[in-house]
């Protein structure tokens, strides 16, 4: 593992990504994601975040350019090697993802079953104590994904993607369609969650509040590429449209407000 | 005090740049429009043949205007310079001008060379379909490969409810079916033997029939309208869901966590399916041959394993396992295909269901080629 392998833990360069014939949607695209940082990844609606999010989980391949998380790349044909490192990630889809012919403890059970060498009985304490950390009851485990409600949903996604302990937690737009109370609490959990198990987080997100509360270094994504990459200070200080408007003052002041 | 309705009066001048004058009042909203289509009608068409500087306008007394009504006063009143309106209606008036100003999306052109193109584009798919299928194929031998090592891993649980829901459940569909068939070749064959008076050839031809070709064919068509519809739809709404996107994120392969459960439980379940397609469809034949040829039971159930060598019992089990993988394979093949939308999963499915029966029949007419020379 290169020296910069151990530092970061996604590292995407020289990205070119299109969508479609002739739709280039990022080019020439650089970021990377360091340890024990809180990462988050703002820009316009059709900025192509989630698209961006798709290639960085390997879900989708780019025409061009190398994207590594550990240190691995999804191309990389030996599949093993892939697999351990999908499984030192965790990721909370938008709408959860949830298996929805599993029950809320199968859901959080599968990713712990599948890596296998757990006893069943062991499997059932880890399961409990993630449904206990994403403050769910046990007596949940019972329902299924279609009897939660969305706020549930997220909370058990959140479960799942945390049953492997992962070294990074991808979240897509964590706190979209929670009222603002639940945003606030769902905001203190990851935080408390990040302080017992220094996990690094990507986050996609439009709500100003989890980006204040959580982020370490924010990521622009405008005119095709990631036109900024730090701090939110040193972020607003930017001369860009998006970047005025998304951090003006009317937004500041609704955050602060809300 | 009620609105009253629309109207519209016209008053002519004889000379000056004004022509005339039009008076527009009343409520122009569609709940008043709706029935008032005939009469309004004439008077704006004939203001829309009047050069537009003719006309001044004066929408003073309109007392209520929704978009209905903008757009059919819009139509007459298009570029003209004297439109006297008032302020809460205005913007209502231009914007339903402007958008009187968009054209119409033009249609296409007819392309000559379209139905070249549609056949070229549907090889390169059927192509498309081929090469991912054989992959698809390849990487499913080498997860089997892989399980065969460690026959601890196999998802015994999904195995056995995969062959309850595919095999148990679709035996009384398909041994009414059976039976059925084997009621109606038998009375046929009867009807054409007893001419000859051949009639104990019936066994023969039922026998063969069912045991080597109708039963394993009946069992993989009404397998692929149901399971192999209901793996598609499973597999499709999983897209949809983005659980196929959760799984892939866990590491978890989906060709050896949701493919090859489902063709190993089918290959198992269809075969036993087919023998109870092939009991029932003799049952039929028995009934019939009794009441129509005079054969008892007793002499048909003896005269059976004369009639029908053994090899084309296993042969017909032998092709049921190989048209239950090729049926499940077929429509996971489909459902991972499916794009997360609601026309895409109901295209998959039907052409799950088809591309299925089709493959059936193709291979059945392998088998046929192949074994020839056997039974």
């Amino acid at each position: 593992m290169s020296d910069s392998a151990a530092e970061h833990v996604v590292e995407i360069e020289g990205l070119l990504n299109t969508v479609g014939p002739g739709i280039v949607l990022h080019r020439d695209l650089e970021l990377r994601v360091r340890r024990d940082e809180v990462l988050s990844l703002v820009g316009g609606s059709g900025s192509g975040k989630s698209q961006l999010l798709r290639v960085m989980l390997g879900l989708k391949a780019p025409q061009a350019g190398s994207v590594r998380v550990f240190g691995v790349s999804w191309r990389d044909p030996r599949w093993k090697r892939v697999r351990d490192a999908r499984r030192r990630m965790g990721m909370l889809f938008q709408n959860g993802a949830l298996f929805s012919a599993l029950s809320v403890y199968d859901n959080v059970a599968f990713p712990l079953r599948e890596r296998g060498g757990l006893l069943e009985g062991e499997v059932r304490s880890i399961v409990h104590a993630k449904l206990a950390q994403v403050e769910l009851d046990p007596s949940h485990g019972a329902l299924l994904p279609a009897n939660l409600s969305g706020g549930m949903v997220k909370r058990v996604a959140l479960a799942r993607a945390l049953a492997l302990s992962p070294e990074l937690l991808v979240l897509d737009e964590p706190t979209a369609g929670l009222d603002p109370d639940r945003t606030t609490r769902f905001v203190r959990l990851i935080k408390r969650l990040r302080e017992e198990q220094r996990f690094a987080v990507i986050m996609v997100t439009h709500d100003l509040m989890p980006l204040y509360e959580l982020t370490d270094r924010v990521a622009v994504l405008a005119d095709q590429h990631i036109i900024a990459c730090d701090t939110i200070a040193a972020v607003r200080r930017l001369e860009h449209r998006f970047v005025q408007n998304f951090f003006g003052p009317e937004r500041r002041r609704a955050a602060d407000g809300g | 005090m009620p609105i009253p309705s629309a109207a519209l009066e016209v008053e002519t001048a004889a000379q000056g740049p004004v022509r005339k004058r039009v008076r527009v009042s009343g409520a122009w909203t569609f709940e008043h429009l709706k029935t008032r289509r005939g009469d309004l009608t004439p008077a704006i068409e004939a203001l829309e043949r009047e050069p537009p500087e003719h006309v001044a306008w004066d929408l003073t007394d309109v007392a209520e205007l929704d978009d209905v009504g903008a757009v059919w006063l819009a139509r007459a009143i298009r570029a003209a310079p004297r439109v006297e309106v008032a302020a809460r209606h205005r913007l209502l008036l231009n914007q339903a001008g402007e958008a009187l100003q968009v054209p119409a999306a033009a249609r296409a052109p007819v392309d000559p060379l379209a139905p070249i193109v549609t056949v070229g584009r549907l090889a390169l798919d059927f192509g498309e379909h081929l090469r991912d299928a054989t992959m698809r194929l390849g990487l499913i031998a080498i997860r089997a490969a892989e399980l065969s090592q460690r026959p601890r891993d196999l998802p015994l649980r999904e195995l056995s409810a995969g062959v309850f829901r595919s095999g148990v459940t679709a035996l009384p569909v398909t041994m009414l079916v059976g039976f059925l068939v084997g009621i109606v070749l038998t009375y046929l064959s009867a009807l054409q033997l007893k001419r000859y008076g051949a009639d104990l050839l019936v066994i023969n031809i039922v026998g063969v029939g069912v045991v080597r070709e109708l039963g394993p064919m009946l069992a993989s068509i009404i397998a692929a309208g149901r399971s192999g519809s209901a793996i598609t739809a499973q597999l499709g709404v999983m897209r949809v869901t983005e659980e196929i996107e959760a799984l892939s994120v866990m590491g978890v392969s989906t060709n050896a966590r949701l493919v090859l459960p489902k063709v190993i439980a089918l290959a198992i379940a269809l075969p036993l399916v087919t023998f109870c397609t092939d009991l029932a469809a003799i049952a039929g034949a028995l009934l019939v041959s009794r009441f129509t040829l005079g054969i008892t039971p007793a002499a048909f159930l003896e005269a059976l394993p004369r009639a029908v060598e053994v090899v084309n019992f296993w042969i017909g089990i032998g092709k049921s396992a190989v048209f239950g993988f090729a049926v499940a394979f077929v429509a996971c093949h489909f459902g991972l295909r499916v794009l997360p939308n609601t026309e895409s999963l109901a295209a998959g499915v039907t052409r799950s269901v088809v591309a299925a029966i089709t493959t059936v029949i193709v291979l059945d007419a392998a088998f046929a080629i192949l074994l020839r020379n056997v039974g």
